[in-house]
């Protein structure tokens, strides 16, 4: 087997659009930060985009099948680590996500299970290749899942969690789940939701789901959120109001300006134009990324390069959706734009995978 | 692009995965569809909406207030200014120690230090701790150096002359409104135009303001006020009130040429700076709101009437009757028996018959229309909030005995501005010329100078030909030389005037009130060519209380100052031996003669009063025969119950008896007069002790009717309690002090 690998090979294209998405992002977090107490976040940006691409150029020269073959390890190891988070684990922002490990700083296993999960899902999965997948190998996948997702769930950390199921539902699909075993899916998740909303949720999560309905009903929190969101959206217009000029995000209407709710910052000021060229740029990735998908060597790169827009799509969508007020709050951030270290690491760390499942598209 | 790669790789997928891929592209671009939809939806259908929901909670619109304007007197002085001082305000989540700070900061201001923490604890981000401070006090605050407190500068209205012309600059409230005098008249015109402060407001209610609008500042007022005249008359009016102990007093200078009002001072008077503290009594403007009855001054207009309509001549002789005249069933007698007098006399010695006497020849219905002519009856058009009508009925409404009692000054309610006025047509060669008191108006921020101001005098009318007032001023004049008002002879200048001394109207009861006069003096100088106008009147004063021993001097030593003040040329000598003579007699005149001027010294009721028939045969000859000493002159005091009838029917409690060095004095006679009768009659009742009112309503009660002499309590009645009165007899009660 001969493996090549060039970087004549290496995604250009989707690299211009990806840091083309980063700049604007940059430039937004300067916009809503600059009058803050966060002013000058947009640099870290800057080193944590530096970093991601280093990371990313890293992982592309990994064979993918190494990483297929060895992930059994990482997913146990990130499983001890999760177990481990309630009883050595960092307490921040009212939950338990972090282990302090020395001379690295704070290390968050949930973030990087999300990468391993893919990972993981695209090997068991294409490993069972050519036949679809049987009920057997359905609650397999849902086990390799549910495990860290229950753990997850526990600390509390729903926003994470939830990303993890994006990729579980696109590879179990991809992998020929029948019609039939899909209505059965659907049809267990709408037993299983009550169960969820009286046992699973606690309050202040049912809040935001029933305030995203009705956002009225709390104006001062998580509606309130909601709220200040669409004014700033809508007060920017088409052309939108002028970079550093949105009166929602100057005057601290908006929340987490520069991390979650960057898309309406972003709305604010730029309008109807930014923000829908915006949205267009994300578009293209994303169908750069499936174009990618379907030129993978194998069925594995196919369900690898999937799985992660999967968890991207996820994203997007719903943060996106959360600023337009169209899903409900919940604290996901949207890639490559939103400012943070670890979003910025697993989002060029997955499109490292990308590019390296396409440098090595031409096998035998 | 790329070779045709996918082709070879998909053989490797399954047929159905390409498929499902598609589909997800499908659900992929129709999602970005769906929030492209909903962000045209927000951005641009209902852009409108959300751009007024985000400014209704980042912007708020401030008031910012303007600059209130100045007032300034004639001369271009400051009289009212605004001075930017420091107001006291706390962000109370920034202080750390509350109960601390407020300990601290009541220290300075000297209050409660629980009230000072309770403006603190009523918010978290703004509370007035104190506003408007003096200098002083801000500055011991800053030195405080506490956590959280602030500093706002804040316009506050100064007087800088304090209680100078209090009334009428009036005062402003804590907000810059004007609560009085030209303050109030026109505080549209001082405030100015609030300009408009855009705030934003962030999140957490913190503002970052930005002025939209500059604020306009007020016009500057110029009023007529000479600040050194008012303050003539302001010094003098309180010196003249300690002397008389009158309770009140007004003083109006005017220019008679033009209608302005040169000083007008009302006292007792207050501080505009701390208004607060006084009471409001002190706050309203008594020479412009207050009505009383006139007296003497007001027989200017019922001998000018007369003489402008041809009835009589200044030397003409009337028949004054022996000091006594009745008109319909009312009796009215002279504080002299004056013979017959010229029509000049009755003015200079205050004869009430004598003025009845032309009054009746006017009619009522011209008498009526010269007092309305002369401005009485209606606002003068001065302008000061609260100005009064006065009290003139139209002469269909007049009782057939009105014309008798306003002839004398009486059953007319005047303000001290009103009989200015009517004083200034005489010495304005019969022009009456409405008062006037703001000169003008000038933009603001520019300091007025005398030649800024238009002084133009208001719509003048004729009242009497020049003729008619030359004559009165002649009268006037001889007057202060001659007859009742020598205590207003001047150095150096000639004057005229005209005394009055009337029964003030209690304000409880409406009616009169047997001890309080007000004593007034109307006149103006020099004759020919006269400056000013000048009217005083003391609300009652104690002991002397006539015109012309109290009202008279005030009003000589303010016209003395006053034309000195303005430069007047002498048109006398100023030690004129005849003037020096004259006043040196006055002080004997007025002690030998008691009162110089009074009203219709008694009354005496015949019939019954509430009968409206005709006169009365005068069958008692009782009045007749008695010849009242001087010194039951000096006490007979007008007992004007006529007026109202329903006055009559109420009781009425006895009057304060006034300490004065002549009440001791006992009456000298009993002159009441008993007429006999062979029939037998009733017991007359006990009068003594009452008051004249309170014994008249008892009498009429016993239907037994009285003749009244003197003022006061009752001392002596004939027939004496318990003894018969015989039928159709009449019982007299003599009233002293």
């Amino acid at each position: 087997m001969r493996r090549f690998a060039s970087y004549r090979d290496f995604d250009w294209t989707l690299l211009g659009f990806v840091l083309l998405i980063c700049l604007i992002g940059i430039v937004q977090i300067y916009s809503a930060s600059v009058t803050t107490k966060f002013a000058g976040v947009h640099t870290k940006q800057i080193y944590w985009v530096l970093a991601g691409l280093v990371a990313m150029f890293l992982i592309s020269f990994i064979d993918y099948h190494k990483l297929l073959e060895n992930v059994h390890w990482a997913y146990l190891l990130l499983l001890g680590a999760l177990i481990a988070v309630p009883v050595i684990g960092v307490t921040a922002l009212g939950a338990k996500r972090w282990i302090r490990l020395p001379g690295v700083g704070l290390f968050q296993p949930s973030e990087w299970m999300k990468l391993v999960l893919i990972i993981a899902l695209a090997q068991y999965i294409s490993s069972l290749n050519p036949r679809d997948v049987t009920w057997t190998d359905i609650f397999k996948a849902l086990a390799i899942v549910g495990l860290p997702l229950a753990l997850v769930l526990k600390q509390p950390d729903l926003g994470t969690s939830l990303t993890f199921l994006p990729a579980l539902g696109l590879l179990l699909f991809l992998g020929g789940m029948k019609p039939k075993q899909i209505a059965a899916f659907a049809l267990a998740g709408l037993l299983i939701a009550p169960v969820v909303w009286f046992k699973g949720l606690k309050d202040y999560q049912k809040d935001r789901l029933v305030n995203f309905v009705h956002p009225e009903n709390d104006p001062k929190g998580s509606g309130y959120q909601i709220r200040q969101s669409l004014i700033a959206v809508g007060a920017g217009g088409i052309w939108g109001k002028g970079m550093a000029q949105g009166s929602q995000t100057q005057l601290n209407y908006l929340p987490v300006t520069h991390t979650d709710f960057i898309y309406a910052t972003l709305a604010e000021e730029q309008g109807f134009v930014g923000a829908s060229l915006v949205l267009l740029l994300y578009f293209v990735v994303l169908m750069r990324l499936v174009q990618n998908a379907q030129m993978a060597a194998d069925r594995a790169g196919t369900l690898l390069i999937m799985g992660i827009a999967a968890v991207l799509v996820f994203h997007i969508l719903v943060n996106v959706g959360m600023v337009v007020g169209i899903m409900p709050v919940t604290g996901i951030p949207l890639p490559l734009m939103s400012y943070g270290g670890s979003s910025v690491m697993f989002t060029f760390l997955a499109l490292g995978i990308v590019m390296n499942v396409r440098m090595r598209r031409f096998v035998n | 692009m790329e070779p045709k790669s996918s082709a070879s790789s998909s053989a490797k997928k399954t047929p159905n995965q390409n498929r499902r891929i598609y589909g997800l592209i499908a659900f992929l671009f129709l999602w970005s569809c769906l929030i492209a939809v909903r962000l045209f939806s927000l951005q641009v259908v209902r852009y409108g909406e959300f751009t007024q929901r985000a400014a209704r909670q980042q912007q708020r619109t401030v008031e910012v207030s303007p600059r209130r304007g100045m007032i300034y007197d004639r001369n271009g002085h400051e009289l009212a200014m605004t001075i930017s001082v420091d107001s006291v305000f706390a962000v109370p989540s920034e202080i750390p120690d509350q109960a601390n700070a407020a300990d601290l900061i009541a220290g300075v201001l000297q209050t409660d230090p629980r009230e000072v923490l309770a403006r603190i604890q009523s918010s978290r981000n703004f509370a007035w701790i104190a506003r408007k401070l003096d200098a002083t006090a801000s500055q011991r605050i800053r030195g405080l150096n506490l956590k959280g407190i602030y500093f706002q500068k804040e316009s506050k209205r100064y007087y800088p002359k304090s209680e100078l012309a209090a009334q009428v600059l009036g005062f402003v409230g804590l907000d810059d409104e004007g609560l009085g005098g030209i303050e109030k008249k026109f505080d549209d015109t001082l405030r100015g135009r609030p300009g408009k402060m855009l705030v934003s407001v962030d999140a957490r209610q913190r503002s970052l303001g930005r002025v939209e609008k500059q604020p306009e500042p007020g016009s500057n007022i110029v009023l007529t006020l000479d600040e050194k005249i008012q303050y003539i008359a302001e010094r003098e009016l309180e010196r003249a009130m300690q002397e008389t102990q009158s309770e009140a007093g007004t003083v109006v200078v005017q220019d008679p040429q033009t209608g302005e009002i040169l000083a007008l001072a009302s006292h007792p008077t207050f501080n505009p700076n701390v208004f607060h503290t006084a009471s409001p009594q002190l706050l309203k403007n008594r020479a412009v709101s207050d009505i009383y009855e006139p007296g003497s001054t007001f027989k200017i207009v019922t001998v000018a009437a007369a003489l402008q309509e041809n009835l009589a001549k200044p030397e003409e002789m009337i028949d004054c009757q022996n000091g006594s005249i009745t008109i319909f069933g009312h009796r009215i007698r002279d504080h002299k028996p004056f013979g017959v007098l010229s029509v000049s006399q009755i003015i200079q010695q205050s004869s009430d018959v004598g003025a009845i006497k032309l009054a009746l020849r006017l009619g009522e219905s011209r008498f009526d229309q010269y007092i309305r002519a002369f401005g009485f009856g209606s606002q003068t058009g001065v302008e000061l909030p609260g100005e009064t009508r006065g009290m003139a009925k139209p002469a269909n409404r007049w009782t057939k005995s009105s014309i008798g009692s306003i002839a004398m000054g009486q059953e007319v309610g005047v303000s001290s501005v009103q009989l200015a006025s009517m004083v200034s047509a005489i010495a304005n060669d019969g022009v009456y010329t409405p008062p006037r008191i703001v000169a003008g108006m000038v933009a603001p921020r520019t300091t007025p100078t005398p030649q800024a101001v238009v002084f133009k005098p208001a719509e003048q009318r004729r009242v009497i030909s020049p003729l008619t007032a030359v004559q009165l001023k002649k009268m006037l004049e001889d007057t202060v030389l001659f007859g009742t008002g020598k205590k207003a002879i001047l150095d150096g200048y000639t004057s005229a005037g005209k005394t009055g001394t009337a029964q003030k109207v209690d304000t409880k009861t409406g009616r009169y009130s047997t001890w309080a006069h007000i004593a007034s003096f109307a006149g103006f100088a020099p004759v020919n060519n006269p400056a000013v106008t000048v009217y005083v009147s003391l609300d009652s004063p104690r002991g002397v209380h006539h015109g012309g021993d109290v009202a008279a001097p005030l009003f000589g030593r303010i016209t003395q100052q006053v034309l000195a003040y303005l430069n007047v040329p002498h048109d006398a000598d100023v030690r004129h031996s005849r003037y020096l003579q004259l006043r040196a007699a006055a002080k004997n005149a007025d002690l030998s003669e008691g009162s110089p001027d009074r009203l219709s010294d008694t009354v005496e009721f015949y019939g019954d009063l509430t009968a409206d028939a005709g006169p009365v045969p005068a069958l008692s000859t009782s009045a007749n025969s008695s010849k009242p000493t001087p010194n039951e002159q000096e006490r007979a005091k007008v007992i004007a119950a006529s007026f109202t009838p329903e006055q009559k029917t109420q009781p009425r409690s006895v009057d304060p008896p006034m300490p004065s060095a002549e009440t001791s004095a006992a009456p000298a006679a009993a002159n009441g007069t008993v007429i006999l009768d062979s029939e037998g009659g009733r017991v007359a009742p006990a009068f003594l002790g009452k008051s004249v009112r309170s014994a008249m309503v008892a009498a009429q009660q016993a239907g037994i009717e009285i003749d009244v002499i003197g003022s006061g309590v009752a001392r002596e009645q004939a027939p004496a309690p318990g003894q018969t009165i015989p039928p159709g007899g009449r019982v007299t009660v003599r009233f002293s002090r």
